[in-house]
């Protein structure tokens, strides 16, 4: 009874993100398609501008000035006309100067090279005068359509005048008229979207209700997390058959603070990363957290890829980039769990799938433009220089909805300038997207300048905690990393 | 008036907007069902072709199989390509569909829709149950326990029935109206283009992407939220359902098929499968069709007519077989690999070609 009453809860919850999920979907939608109804009408303005303006031109060209038109166009077309001739040119000159490359062992005198270029030059003259004969025919033809357009009737001036203010009456009545339809569509649109969202926002608040009642029925006693913090490792140890890599370690991470963990090669600092992701099951301990809505969940039930969805998201020490697809790809991989769409609607393409990728694209070129990569956006990730490829990774954690980002070693194998340039990043990730950030960094540089709270491990166990200047004068940590002092005496 | 002068004027002073039959054709020809509609299409003209009596019957038979085979080799493109997983079990599951659709049609007494959907959904639970025990390994071993599965399944169904499979004319039928092998084979391309139309889709939305982070990188996609087991058993079981269709569609347009000495019940058709996916290149859709044709069709439509190879047959294997050699050799990606590099190739020669004629330009 029990487990069909955990089944239940898991049902309710799942249903609840579902909504929530589409709620915000389609708040989300309203913006990127209301764009979408401004530039098809602006579109169909702009078409019906040309197509008028092209009216306007025939009739000007009848009125206008005919050899100032004509010596106009002439311009272009004759620079058309020279570049086929030079073409032709460059053809025999290339001929020339192969037939030389071979007469230069042979002829000694000359004679011949010399015929060569003679009538390379003769040729080049010649195509001068063809381009003067083009010129001359071109003027004839003018001469005798000037001769015939002559005889006829023109527009005048005023007829002219007339023409233009329809067609600008007309351009202005069909703005009108277009914007007038784009109102009403907007309208329209933004009314079924709120009834839609009204809708959802309906079934939401059902199935809430439902989940409160049943949470109440459970009576879960969830831990106590103080106030601040949002991250807790109790008492963590995750042993490798002998190997203690990680030994009753306890830590608290505070809401919106940069955690550094430091310590020296082996100290189990990624094992520390990969229990709190669940890569690796810890062997006891518990792992508290603090998610979004301000409930406290214990990692450690959680399945891997479902930490994600409580809002942790890390990168990788070696990094895993999907390198077959592209950058952008990249980013939409990481927001595969906010498509809550299903595998037959994405077999079939559905409007419904087209709405959230089109939602998801747009935010994650944001996430692009926040990280400057947006050149890099339908690049394939294969051959990208690793300062790119580490950026990416950054931005995949982003994409993610983040409310805690794990950065595994994001300086290694930076320079000094683009490990300056991380520090400003990951302030600048901390205060936009309101998260925390826990890393793990061996450039003491950067921890010293970045982190408002350090922890040493060594061997797994805690050597100090605290601040960067507390930790640079420990003991413990100054003997852990150079070596105790005994030892350097003897 | 002159039009020249006219027409001149106005290119240069107000040019028209872009727009006309081209950029139409392009936007039809950039989606899946467009390029593969018109694939289905010039399948069916061959067959009108054939019945007017242009095409002979031959290459006809030829196509029907090498689309028959295509269905199985998209799943397992999905698969291999896509989601990094290697099986050899394709035979045991197209022989499943053979067996269902002989007992559908033939022992039941059924119609075709009936029985295409009882083939269907057996194929999704037998693929389930199979992903779900050899699934937790990876590689060589997956190709292996699959291996083994499919020849259980195999063994287990020439012991059900060895004798000679016969579908009679009567009893395929589509609730009632006979179907003649020309309407089977318009059914198989239908079924064909949509497959293709939401593979294509498939491989373009969240779940294809899911499986591609899945194959290139398993920390990256469980990080990123994806279960592995989910997705490798979606991949599984789409594969499987692919083998059972063809299967389905292989007896329905042969009805008398001997399972002793046919070969799609033995491993040679597993691995023949495998071998289009590769030579086609393994992420390619359009790869893998070329290379089920290079492996089923090259021989009976090209080689056939010459008359060397009409004598000797033992060398039109052979020449298969160096073709598959030097293009794996040359190009790991398969063909979708050699059609990239061509057009790179092309465009180099293009601008050599330039600089050839008309020198450089100072």
């Amino acid at each position: 009874m029990a487990y069909l009453l955990g089944k239940y809860v898991d049902f309710l919850t799942q249903r609840v993100t579902f909504y929530k999920s589409r709620t915000s979907l389609y708040a989300d939608f309203e913006v990127e398609h209301l764009k979408d109804i401004d530039d098809a009408a602006n579109r169909k303005i702009e078409l019906r501008i040309a197509k008028n303006a092209r009216l306007y031109a025939t009739a000007d060209y009848e009125a206008s000035d005919k050899k100032e038109v004509f010596e106009g166009t002439s311009k272009l077309e004759i620079a058309a006309y020279q570049k086929k001739l030079r073409m032709r040119y460059r053809i025999e000159r290339e001929k020339a100067r192969r037939a030389i490359a071979k007469l230069a062992e042979e002829d000694k005198s000359g004679e011949q090279i010399k015929l060569i270029d003679q009538n390379l030059a003769s040729f080049e003259a010649s195509l001068a005068e063809e381009l003067e004969a083009y010129k001359a025919k071109r003027h004839i033809a003018f001469e005798k359509s000037l001769e015939r357009d002559l005889s006829k009737a023109k527009p005048t001036a005023q007829e002219l005048e007339a023409l233009k203010s329809r067609l600008t009456a007309d351009n202005e009545t069909y703005t009108a008229a277009v914007n007038a339809k784009r109102e009403a569509k907007r309208a329209k649109f933004v009314r079924s979207n709120k009834a839609r969202i009204a809708k959802l926002e309906g079934k939401l608040n059902n199935f809430q209700a439902k989940l409160k009642v049943q949470l109440e029925r459970i009576q879960q006693d969830s831990y106590a997390l103080p106030e601040g913090v949002i991250l807790r490792a109790e008492n963590l140890c995750m042993f490798f058959g002998g190997v203690k890599a990680v030994n009753d370690l306890t830590f608290d991470v505070k809401q919106g603070e940069i955690f550094g963990l430091i310590g020296p090669n082996g100290a189990g600092k990624t094992t520390v990363f990969n229990c709190i992701t669940q890569f690796n099951k810890p062997t006891s301990g518990h792992l508290y957290l603090r998610n979004r809505l301000d409930e406290v969940v214990n990692l450690n039930k959680l399945a891997v890829h479902n930490v994600i969805l409580q809002g942790i998201v890390r990168t990788f020490q070696n990094l895993e980039v999907v390198k077959e697809v592209s950058v952008l790809d990249n980013l939409l991989i990481a927001a595969h769990r906010q498509y809550q769409s299903n595998f037959f609607i994405h077999m079939l393409h559905l409007p419904i799938l087209r709405l959230e990728e089109k939602v998801i694209r747009a935010r994650a070129d944001k996430v692009l433009a926040f990280m400057g990569l947006s050149l890099y956006r339908d690049w394939y990730a294969w051959g990208l220089p690793y300062g790119v490829l580490k950026k990416i990774e950054i931005a995949r954690t982003l994409m993610a909805d983040p409310h805690l980002i794990i950065l595994d070693e994001p300086a290694a194998g930076l320079n000094d300038s683009e490990t300056v340039e991380l520090a400003n990043l990951i302030r600048r990730i901390r205060d936009e997207y309101k998260c925390t950030i826990l890393l793990v960094e061996h450039d003491m540089g950067l921890v010293m300048d970045v982190c408002d709270n350090i922890l040493a491990i060594s061997f797994g166990k805690k050597l100090a905690q605290g601040s960067a200047k507390e930790i640079q004068s420990n003991k413990d940590v100054q003997a852990a990393y150079l070596g105790a002092p005994e030892e350097v005496e003897r | 008036m002159n039009n020249r002068f006219k027409n001149e004027y106005l290119a240069h002073t107000s040019p028209r907007p872009e727009s006309g039959w081209k950029a139409h054709a392009k936007r039809i020809m950039s989606n899946p069902l467009g390029q593969f509609g018109l694939l289905g299409l010039l399948l069916a003209i061959t067959q009108l072709l054939n019945i007017a009596g242009i095409v002979p019957r031959s290459i006809m038979t030829t196509i029907a199989f090498v689309s028959i085979y295509s269905i199985a080799a998209i799943g397992f493109c999905l698969l291999l390509g896509y989601s990094g997983l290697a099986s050899l079990g394709t035979a045991g599951f197209m022989g499943l569909g053979i067996y269902l659709c002989h007992y559908g049609l033939q022992e039941w007494q059924i119609s075709i829709l009936p029985a295409f959907l009882i083939a269907g959904i057996a194929s999704i639970v037998i693929g389930f149950v199979v992903g779900f025990v050899s699934l937790r390994i990876e590689g060589i071993y997956l190709a292996i326990m699959t291996l083994a599965l499919s020849e259980i399944i195999v063994k287990l169904l020439k012991t059900i029935k060895g004798s000679t499979l016969i579908i009679r004319g009567v009893n395929l039928n589509f609730f009632g109206i006979p179907l003649s092998n020309n309407a089977v084979y318009f059914t198989i391309i239908v079924v064909l283009v949509m497959l293709l139309v939401g593979t294509a889709n498939l491989i373009n939305s969240p779940t294809g992407r899911a499986m591609v982070a899945m194959k290139s990188s398993v920390a990256a996609a469980q990080a990123m939220g994806i279960s592995l087991l989910k997705y490798r058993l979606l991949a599984f079981i789409i594969s499987t359902l692919f083998a059972g269709i063809a299967g389905f569609f292989y007896h329905a347009y042969l009805p008398g098929i001997s399972p002793t000495t046919a070969t799609i019940l033995t491993l040679s058709m597993s691995l023949n499968i495998l071998g289009a996916v590769i030579i086609g290149g393994a992420k390619s859709l359009w790869g893998t069709l070329v290379g089920t044709f290079v492996i089923y069709g090259f021989q009976s439509i090209f080689l056939q007519n010459i008359a060397f190879f009409n004598e000797n047959p033992a060398f039109m294997m052979m020449v298969t077989g160096v073709l598959i050699i030097l293009v794996v050799m040359f190009y790991p990606g398969g063909f979708a690999q050699m059609l990239f590099t061509f057009r790179l190739w092309l465009k180099k020669m293009t601008k050599k070609w330039r600089i050839y004629r008309y020198g450089i330009e100072e």
